[in-house]
């Protein structure tokens, strides 16, 4: 073990050495994603800026794009992080796992320079193979689609081999099912028929349930993990909670897809189903800030390493009717992200620099702790800044495009150029700001953090894993 | 199945649904904290909340055209009683799942409604 505070591979297994890989990645595709959401609205703001050269279509494209392939990146190097030390073995086809962790970022890096270079011309065949599927938030093309598969599927071995070879514990056992998924659920996504209703019915499988059920389960594991490991809570206590929220997911969020199906051309039923599901949605909110209470309390919130809503408003048919595709949906997007998979992702980054350090200390009056106090501050002050900006923006398209103009296509324009949509939008361009300079902090922070310390991390009590 | 908004409630739609969200935290907050504290005192103002919330899913369906089909009054009612129970079956798996902490601890947390 090398000297405490030094950054040094030797303090991590196989496993964790191939994590601060994906980390590094995920870290850098973080930035383009905040990068390309600046330029992107500034264009908003002023549509001419760099038109003809990174248009606005591709600005976007970057930024939702970098966002599901960091936040990838981060679920990935999350589980081969915790693999080793859940299973108990090192990981099984390491080797396999690190080879795919090259291809993977070759080939991420071979879609970013096409969508920045090839982005004109004839949709073609061949287009979609190569340079742009044409499906909103999964652009990849074809061959990659079929890479993220086959990376997937690789991880998938990695990660149910290891466990099958030692602990299964009841953390891997759900991970396994769903990484299943993960890989299955993203086929639907490259289902292609000329019909456009039957189109969207199985790009939304792709964008609900891959996104929204896969990675919530996946995320629940790494949540599960990081407890144990940061708030010394009990396996047992979080192995329940983690059967709740799947028995939750199978009971709500499979059916919740309805909401998107309500102007498709889809069966008229799925109104009453997307609207039945809307009016549970209510209820995580009240069940987690009740059971925050009940743990803020019990746990005295202690840990070992510090750093670490709209949705009912708007899956009412009667309101959808106005809010779909407007900026609701972007504010809606931009608050669930961050909250549900960036912050936890982040907390691994830090549970990761702990360990590479030396398991230096991490705790309270911590040397240089403002910067991360500064980065999450900033970071959360930004995104609140830019969610409340269009939400501004999207109740604005939603009373001029929808209500008064009855969505023509004038009417699209007349919201677009409308005083108060502007006003949201140079709002969400100073949280924008904000939040970039909570990304810098971030960066700093991670390159800084532990490196004078001298002191050992607070060890918090364990207990023997349970198979 | 589904009735436009009229523009002239079109404000009332998005504030009461608002409203329903923001009371139902505040009747989840005061609820369990009121049981976390074991300060019974607290417990009317959950309810208030839940008055509130019950007054806002009465203004949205009605603003909604909720009311004029019986799926849609339905779902009002299921929305009531669920938001109604959701904090005390929520309260009562965190005690469960917790059971073996609050037995161990020297000092046992005080909870109003322990097993």
């Amino acid at each position: 073990m090398a000297a405490l505070g030094m950054l040094t591979s030797a303090n991590l297994n196989g496993g964790q050495k191939l994590a601060v890989k994906y980390f590094t990645v995920a870290i850098a595709l973080f930035g383009a994603q905040v990068l390309f959401g600046m330029l992107a609205g500034i264009q908003y703001l002023k549509p001419d800026f760099l038109f003809g050269i990174l248009d606005f279509s591709v600005n976007r494209m970057l930024h939702v794009n970098a966002m599901v392939v960091w936040l990838l990146f981060g679920f990935i190097g999350s589980v081969y992080w915790m693999l080793e030390d859940e299973s108990g073995i090192p990981v099984v086809g390491l080797g396999l796992g690190n080879l795919i962790f090259w291809i993977f970022t070759l080939a991420v890096v071979v879609v970013v320079v096409v969508y920045l270079l090839v982005q004109v011309g004839p949709g073609e065949q061949s287009s979609i193979w190569l340079i742009n599927e044409g499906r909103e938030y999964i652009e990849a093309p074809r061959w990659a689609d079929i890479g993220i598969v086959v990376c997937v599927l690789a991880f998938f071995y990695n990660v149910a081999a290891t466990f099958a070879k030692g602990k299964f514990t009841n953390i891997g056992g759900v991970l396994v099912m769903d990484l299943i998924a993960l890989a299955g659920l993203y086929l639907a996504g490259m289902y292609y028929t000329p019909n456009i209703s039957m189109d969207q019915h199985w790009w939304w499988w792709v964008i609900h349930l891959w996104v929204e059920a896969t990675w919530e389960v996946l995320v629940g594991c790494l949540m599960a993990y990081g407890l144990i490991k940061t708030m010394g809570v009990r396996r047992k206590i979080v192995e329940t909670w983690l059967y709740i929220e799947v028995a939750l997911m199978f009971g709500s969020g499979i059916l919740g897809l309805g909401h998107h199906y309500f102007w498709i051309g889809t069966p008229e039923y799925w109104f009453t189903i997307g609207g039945f599901f809307s009016a549970l949605e209510p209820i995580p909110l009240v069940a987690m800030v009740v059971h925050a209470v009940f743990d803020a309390g019990h746990h005295k919130l202690k840990s070992s390493n510090n750093p670490a809503l709209g949705g009912f408003m708007h899956t009412l048919p009667q309101i959808n009717l106005y809010t779909h595709g407007t900026q609701w949906t972007a504010s809606h997007g931009h608050l669930a992200f961050f909250g549900a998979y960036a912050t936890m992702v982040i907390a691994f980054f830090y549970m990761a620099i702990q360990k590479w350090r030396g398991d230096v200390w991490m705790g309270a009056n911590l040397v240089g702790a403002w910067k991360w106090k500064w980065a999450i501050f900033m970071l959360h002050a930004g995104m609140i800044t830019m969610v409340m900006a269009m939400l501004v923006s999207g109740y604005e398209q939603s009373q001029i495009e929808r209500a008064i103009g009855g969505s023509t296509w004038m009417a699209y324009f007349a919201g677009q150029e409308h005083r108060w949509f502007m006003q949201g939008m140079f709002w969400r361009q100073i949280g924008g700001w904000m939040f970039s300079i909570g990304f810098v902090l971030l960066v700093w922070d991670m390159i800084t953090i532990g490196k004078r310390e001298t002191r050992a991390a607070y060890v918090l009590p364990t207990e023997t894993v349970t198979a | 199945m589904l009735e436009p908004v009229k523009l002239a409630n079109f404000f009332i739609v998005f504030f009461s649904a608002a409203s329903v969200i923001l009371f139902g935290a505040i009747y989840a907050l005061t609820f369990a904290w009121s049981r976390l504290k074991n300060r019974p005192r607290l417990m009317p103002l959950a309810y208030a909340a839940y008055l509130g919330l019950f007054a806002a899913v009465i203004v949205l369906a009605w603003a909604a055209n909720l009311f004029n089909n019986t799926f849609w009054s339905v779902i009002v009612l299921l929305m009531l009683a669920g938001y109604l129970v959701a904090p005390h079956a929520i309260w009562h798996l965190c005690v469960g799942t917790h059971a073996e902490d609050l037995h161990d601890e020297v000092v046992p947390i005080k909870v109003f409604q322990q097993r």
